[in-house]
């Protein structure tokens, strides 16, 4: 009934066996705390993503107003809340020049007096040869039609898309004086993009229902003076009306003033990630120092110590920034952004204060710390050696995640005017300018959005990674 | 209920006319974790007769826990899974049973109690209402009906007041009438079997007698069988029946408790026994520890598992798998057998290892 | 649990006493005189003020001992810009549109929350979670004022697809006009009451009671509901009243940009405006209000968790 008795066996099967010392070691290879975390966070491929990102971010913000030398305060009127676009060329126009609207002299100005006393007259047919003269540019869009007899003037509209019926014609743009004036100059806000322009003709009693529509494919243009100014074009160069002038690429597009998006952007960044990461990392280096002291002294002095902390944490913190923006009373030229540090620092420290002394107070009851004491360790060396290594990960962790709520309140207290002063971009204060002309040029909300929404993403799965990575008790359970 | 109505059918000496309530073979356990897979049960299989007790004894992460966990199907899944075996709880198969039926089996054909009560219990639900959910479950009574019963379940685990205790949460318990209270809430449905996972160990040890002898007591009158795992000799000595002492996932001693305690066939046995201290004045033998610790799961020894500490460690056993030599066979228990190659008639003779030969143990 | 409850209350009004003195000693450090404001006041209005809060006289102890008594008997004193309008009527104005978009939001969060987050803790890495916790990032990583921006535009569109006012773009009045506010306002809370409920969930998921649960052979159901849910809900229940006090930043540009009269609005203008009264009243009820807030939240917690009611 014996399970097994496998093959047949020699003396030296029983020898008594010779033992390695290392049977009794473990195969797992040991780490320590770090490189433990530091191999789980790299096989988190959303941490590691992250940590990219953070790296991305800070090269964007350091480097790339070395690489994009554009100045991001340079306002351009001529281009504003223009799309994101490579390399867009523009015509060149001269400043105030106007068209004459052709007049055919032998044409009769109105209509005979036998048709408008024809009871029985039709209607007027609509003009024939309705042609874009011209280049079509944002400064004027020049049409041109032949005339129709017994008309006393021409209605012309304009439309962003090809009318099929009268009621679609779109935007009234006037009148012509008389019936043997034969174009229309049209000046009218326009913007990059197809125009539709359609003519009717009336005899002085009553409009034709009867138009014709012609295309206009309007492009952008730029004065000449303005071309210089904005130093598309050197201050000595003599360009003609007509010439096309490079106006160099805006990869995000420009904003309300013309300004280029991306280096605002990569100044903004300045801006958000100085007090993003500057703030978190002082106040909970105070808090870390004040909760330290508090959990290590222990006693009265912890107590109210902590109780002092509760206070502060008591405060409403967006109301309290607010105040203490006021209160900071930032000159003109200043940005605010030392006011909105202190301010947040003033306030956020208590919530790593509380942490770190739970933490202290917790290591300091452990068994370890206990038998180095027994073991004569002097004070500092315990806070060195043992309280310090243990509550690191915590803090770190507390960083990280610190890190995206100070972004989100900078971006908060701009956008409500209470953050950075302009002209000094911010993240939040292009979202706040963005907003504004959210339905015509959506790039301009878009694009800060898109950076805090980068930015606070990866440090919030940056923090979920460090603290699983940090985290003892998932080393054992995984 | 009675346990004398089976006695007849035990009588017999082959396996089909033992009353076997749970029969385990070839139970093999894996979990993955990210340092790869850990072989937590291997090759495990013993028996349970109707109204006996089987110890499982083992030191901390020996698979004992996991073992009876992956037959009441609460190992969770994944990151753990049972690569092979069968359970048969009266000739019917458990393993693998959908949730369904297996949650008609948990709680009403087998209970189970657990190591430390102060966590088991759910902290927010009174202690009566938490008895009453295993009728009301299994048994379909109402809301009172059920109260009614767990009342009186109380009662029969010895807990005074019952009917007040019944209405306050576990954190008013003491860790000795929450075990009670377990124990009440797992025979709530008179189950077969009922699985007692170091039921005593987070007990301090006044209390420890109180709840074996609860156990016992109760044994008595219900008939049950019980699976009791420990790493208490004591206990095992006490309480159970038959023993199966286990070892880095593997049973590596099988037998009753008088097989185990007095003819020992396997190293880690003796070894387990010379370091517990006993209550015998006669003893005066110095207690001994067992040098190292288990071999690391992750990869387990190709050989016997017990190797790299036993004083009797052979050259073949580096690397060949020991198999179980049956050192006596028994008609109601569980048979001595022994996954040691000192039992190979050509192994030499040792002095503190109980061998076979010539048909008779050493 | 009275003495408790009253040894809060205590707390509390000492909390409240020190963001009062916290909000009067950043008030005083503005520069310029209080009552410089153009638009402050006439010579009488001015000479009243002045008696009022004792302007002329030292800033520490008198103007601070009358503004103490001005804020125990409630009085928030007069606008510097609304004239004679009482800070307290202000409020009394504002403040409830705040509470109930508010409310709104917070039931919104919280149903949301722990039934999304128990929903990814119970189905841990499979499709639902990854979606929800995807959406949950997002939501995290996405400044409120972007969502309100978006959820003005879907309101505009879905407006302009039905050719009729579903639901008002802004403004306040009647209940359809708080919905997308308030869902606004809700959502980033929510976002985070998910994550928290998702680890709460899973963490009792693997405690021991819930593996008694399941060895007593309670359907799935019924683990979840009788056992998991509700100790589950415990954490979510403690940062109830923060996530209140995280709500008025959300409060704010949801109130900016839906032009929604409420107190965050008032504040801000306030602030722009340099009402001091205005401001200080609005400071000090707002952390009385997140105090109490705070406070009734720990005793509600009580009425959930036996441990702390009986304690």
């Amino acid at each position: 009934m014996n399970s097994a008795t496998p093959g047949t066996f020699t003396a030296a099967d029983f020898a008594p066996a010779t033992r390695r010392p290392d049977v009794h070691g473990l195969s797992r290879p040991s780490q320590s705390y770090w490189e433990d975390a530091w191999r789980r966070l790299k096989t988190n491929a959303r941490a590691l993503a992250s940590l990219w990102i953070v790296v991305g971010l800070l090269a964007f913000t350091v480097l790339g107003p070395l690489l994009w030398r554009v100045d991001p305060s340079a306002q351009n009127l001529d281009q504003v809340s223009r799309p994101p676009t490579l390399g867009a060329s523009a015509l060149l126009v001269q400043r105030g020049a106007r068209w004459d609207v052709p007049v055919a002299a032998d044409w009769p100005t109105g209509p005979t007096d036998a048709w408008l006393e024809d009871a029985a007259r039709g209607e007027l047919p609509a003009p024939e040869g309705l042609t874009v003269v011209g280049e079509p540019n944002t400064w004027s869009v020049r049409i041109r039609w032949e005339p129709v007899p017994n008309a006393a003037r021409y209605e012309i509209y304009r439309n962003t898309y090809e009318p099929t019926a009268l009621n679609e014609l779109g935007l009234p743009l006037g009148e012509t004086l008389t019936g043997n004036e034969l174009g229309w100059e049209d000046a009218l806000d326009l913007s990059e993009g197809d125009y539709w322009y359609s003519v009717t003709a009336t005899d002085g009693l009553r409009e034709s229902t009867r138009f014709v529509t012609v295309r206009a494919p309007v492009q952008l243009a730029v004065t000449i003076d303005a071309a210089k100014r904005s130093s598309y074009l050197d201050a000595a160069a003599t360009p003609a009306p007509g010439d096309r002038v490079d106006l160099g690429a805006h990869p995000l597009g420009t904003d309300y003033l013309g300004r280029d998006m991306l280096a605002r952007l990569m100044y903004g960044a300045r801006t958000s990630l100085f007090i993003g990461i500057l703030a978190p990392l002082l106040f909970i280096l105070i808090g870390t120092a004040f909760g330290a002291f508090a959990g290590f002294v222990g006693g009265r002095t912890d107590a109210l110590m902590m109780r002092f902390a509760d206070f502060v944490v008591a405060l409403p913190f967006l109301l309290f920034m607010i105040l203490f923006r006021v209160a900071s009373g930032i000159e003109a030229g200043e940005s605010g952004i030392y006011a909105i540090l202190i301010a947040m620092v003033v306030l956020l420290w208590p919530a790593t204060a509380r942490l770190v002394r739970g933490q202290i107070l917790q290591i300091r009851e452990e068994g370890y710390v206990q038998a180095a004491r027994l073991l004569g360790a002097k004070d500092g060396y315990l806070i060195l050696r043992h309280m310090i290594p243990n509550t690191l990960g915590v803090i770190l962790v507390t960083l990280t995640f610190a890190i995206p709520s100070a972004i989100f309140t900078e971006a908060f207290l701009s956008f409500i005017g209470m953050g950075v002063a302009p002209p000094t971009p911010s993240w939040g204060s292009m979202c706040f300018e963005g907003l504004k002309s959210m339905l015509n040029s959506p790039h301009e909300l878009f694009f800060p959005a898109l950076f805090i929404s980068i930015t606070v993403l990866a440090f919030n799965l940056l923090g979920d990674g460090l603290r699983d990575a940090l985290d003892a008790r998932m080393r054992s359970k995984e | 209920m009675n346990p004398t109505q089976r006695e007849p059918a035990l009588q017999g000496s082959d396996d089909e006319d033992v009353d076997i309530i749970l029969d385990v073979a070839d139970l093999e356990v894996e979990f993955d974790t990210y340092g790869g897979t850990v072989h937590a049960v291997r090759d495990v299989s013993f028996r349970v007769p109707r109204g006996k007790t089987l110890g499982i004894v083992g030191e901390s992460g020996c698979g004992k826990s996991v073992t009876v966990q992956a037959l009441m199907g609460l190992i969770p899944m994944p990151p753990g899974r049972i690569t092979k075996g069968s359970a048969k709880l009266s000739g019917r198969e458990i393993l693998g049973l959908p949730e369904r039926e297996l949650n008609q089996i948990r709680g009403n054909r087998i209970g189970m109690i657990f190591q430390d009560p102060m966590s088991s219990l759910n902290p927010t639900m009174r202690i009566g209402d938490q008895i009453a959910e295993t009728l009301r479950v299994h048994r379909g009574l109402g809301t009172a009906e059920a109260l009614r019963r767990a009342v009186e379940l109380l009662e029969k685990a010895r807990i005074p007041e019952a009917g007040k205790r019944a209405r306050q949460y576990p954190f008013e318990f003491s860790g000795g009438m929450l075990q009670r209270a377990m124990i009440a809430m797992a025979l709530a449905c008179s189950p077969e079997i009922l699985i007692a996972d170091e039921p005593t160990t987070a007990l301090d040890v006044t209390i420890q007698a109180q709840i074996l002898e609860l156990m016992e007591t109760l044994q008595r009158d219900e008939g049950m069988s019980i699976i009791l795992i420990t790493h208490d000799l004591g206990v095992v000595a006490r309480m159970a029946d038959d023993v199966a002492v286990m070892y880095a996932g593997q049973i590596v001693e099988t037998g009753t408790v008088d097989d185990v305690f007095y003819r020992g066939g396997h190293p880690y046995t003796q070894g387990l026994r010379r370091a517990t201290p006993t209550n015998d004045p006669e003893q005066t033998q110095r207690l001994m520890p067992i040098e190292g610790s288990p071999p690391d799961l992750f990869h387990p020894p190709a050989g016997c598992g017990y190797f790299a500490r036993c004083p009797h460690a052979m050259a073949l056993c580096e690397h060949r798998l020991p198999p179980m030599y049956t050192l006596a066979q028994h008609a109601r228990d569980l048979d001595h057998r022994a996954r040691c190659w000192l039992q190979h008639p050509q192994a030499p003779d040792v002095s503190d290892v109980h061998q076979l030969r010539d048909g008779a143990l050493t | 649990m009275g003495a408790y409850t009253l040894r809060r209350l205590v707390q509390g009004v000492i909390t409240v006493w020190f963001i009062a003195t916290a909000t009067f000693a950043a008030m005083h450090a503005v520069p310029g005189d209080p009552l410089q404001n153009d638009k402050a006041t006439t010579a009488a209005i001015r000479a009243n003020l002045e008696a009022k809060y004792g302007l002329d006289r030292p800033v520490f102890p008198d103007q601070y001992l009358i503004y103490l008594k001005n804020i125990a008997t409630l009085d928030f004193g007069i606008s510097f810009t609304q004239q004679n309008r009482r800070v307290n009527d202000i409020i009394a104005d504002a403040f409830p549109i705040s509470a109930q978009l508010g409310v709104l939001a917070i039931l919104f969060a919280a149903a949301g929350g722990i039934l999304l987050g128990a929903l990814t803790a119970l189905n841990r890495n499979r499709w639902p979670d990854i979606l929800i916790m995807f959406a949950v990032i997002l939501g995290i990583s996405v400044p409120s004022f972007v969502f309100a921006a978006l959820g003005q535009l879907a309101l505009v569109n879905l407006n302009a697809f039905f050719g009729t006012t579903v639901l008002p773009v802004a403004g306040w009045g009647e209940f359809r006009h708080m919905l997308m506010p308030a869902l606004v306002l809700g959502l980033s809370t929510m976002a985070f009451l998910v994550r928290l409920m998702r680890s709460s969930m899973l963490e009792v998921m693997g405690t021991d009671y819930i593996r008694t649960a399941r060895a007593k052979g309670a359907p799935g159901s019924r683990i979840f509901w009788r056992h998991a849910l509700r100790n589950a809900v415990l954490p979510v229940v403690t940062v109830l009243g923060p996530a209140i006090a995280a709500n008025t930043t959300g409060g704010f540009v949801v109130e900016l940009v839906f032009a929604i009269p409420g107190l965050g609005r008032a504040f801000v203008e306030a602030v722009q405006q340099l009402d001091y009264t205005l401001i200080m009243g609005t400071t000090v009820f707002y952390g009385s209000f997140l105090v109490l807030m705070v406070i009734l939240v720990d005793l509600v917690y009580g009425f959930i968790d036996p441990r702390v009611r009986l304690s």
